[in-house]
């Protein structure tokens, strides 16, 4: 979460549905962190740390920004 | 609830000490005296000695039904958490220690102020990651 109002949303739940309906535990196997970790993502409970966020964004096949956006 | 492998031995953990050295501390408290008994040394080591091998059977019990083992961010993240949450107390606790070991005779007192902060800091550490990985980190 943001410590200065803002916070770090994410579109991984429409992206895994884009992606043959990517199960959670697939994306985390990929990724490299677990499953629970990609549904706190989901759930906007854990703002991943930029490594993450690009891995994330990599297996996508998309920009970092396709995925994340910082809410103000 | 769907638990990682590092919640389940948080879990794990927090019934086991609380288990252990809460049956401690109902068995030496009242103080019989100024100074730790040589009983009361055996019933620590008898209740360290437990506490070590339930956590050891139940780590193993654990890692044989949950094959997921692996620590990520989150995980060390929130470790880093609760480490700092029960680093405060036990600093309080070992402060208010030494004014038990100045304002009080024998060595009972002092020790087990001293006992009872390591197990308060340990549970505050161990409730405070289980509070994170339930709502987030």
């Amino acid at each position: 979460m943001g410590k200065a109002g803002g916070r770090i949303t994410n579109d991984i739940r429409t992206m895994r549905a884009r992606h043959g309906d990517m199960t959670q535990q697939e994306l985390a196997d990929r990724v490299g962190v677990t499953r629970q970790t990609v549904n706190a993502m989901e759930a906007n409970k854990y703002s991943p740390s930029l490594e993450v966020a690009f891995r994330v964004a990599r297996v996508f096949g998309v920009p970092l920004e396709r995925v994340f956006r910082y809410e103000v | 609830m769907n638990l990682t492998f590092h919640e389940k031995n948080l879990w794990l953990l927090l019934v086991a000490l609380g288990t252990a050295f809460g049956w401690y501390f109902v068995r030496v408290l009242p103080p019989q005296g100024p100074d730790v008994m040589p009983h009361q040394i055996a019933l620590f080591v008898l209740v360290t000695g437990v506490l070590v091998v339930a956590e050891v059977l139940g780590i193993i019990a654990i890692a044989i039904v949950d094959r997921r083992a692996e620590r990520d961010e989150r995980d060390r993240l929130i470790e880093l958490k609760g480490t700092r949450n029960g680093a405060y107390v036990l600093a309080t606790g070992v402060f208010a220690a030494l004014c038990t070991a100045l304002a009080t005779t024998g060595n009972f007192a002092f020790t087990h102020v001293l006992l009872a902060s390591w197990l308060l800091a340990q549970l505050v550490e161990i409730v405070s990651q289980l509070a994170m990985y339930r709502r987030g980190a």
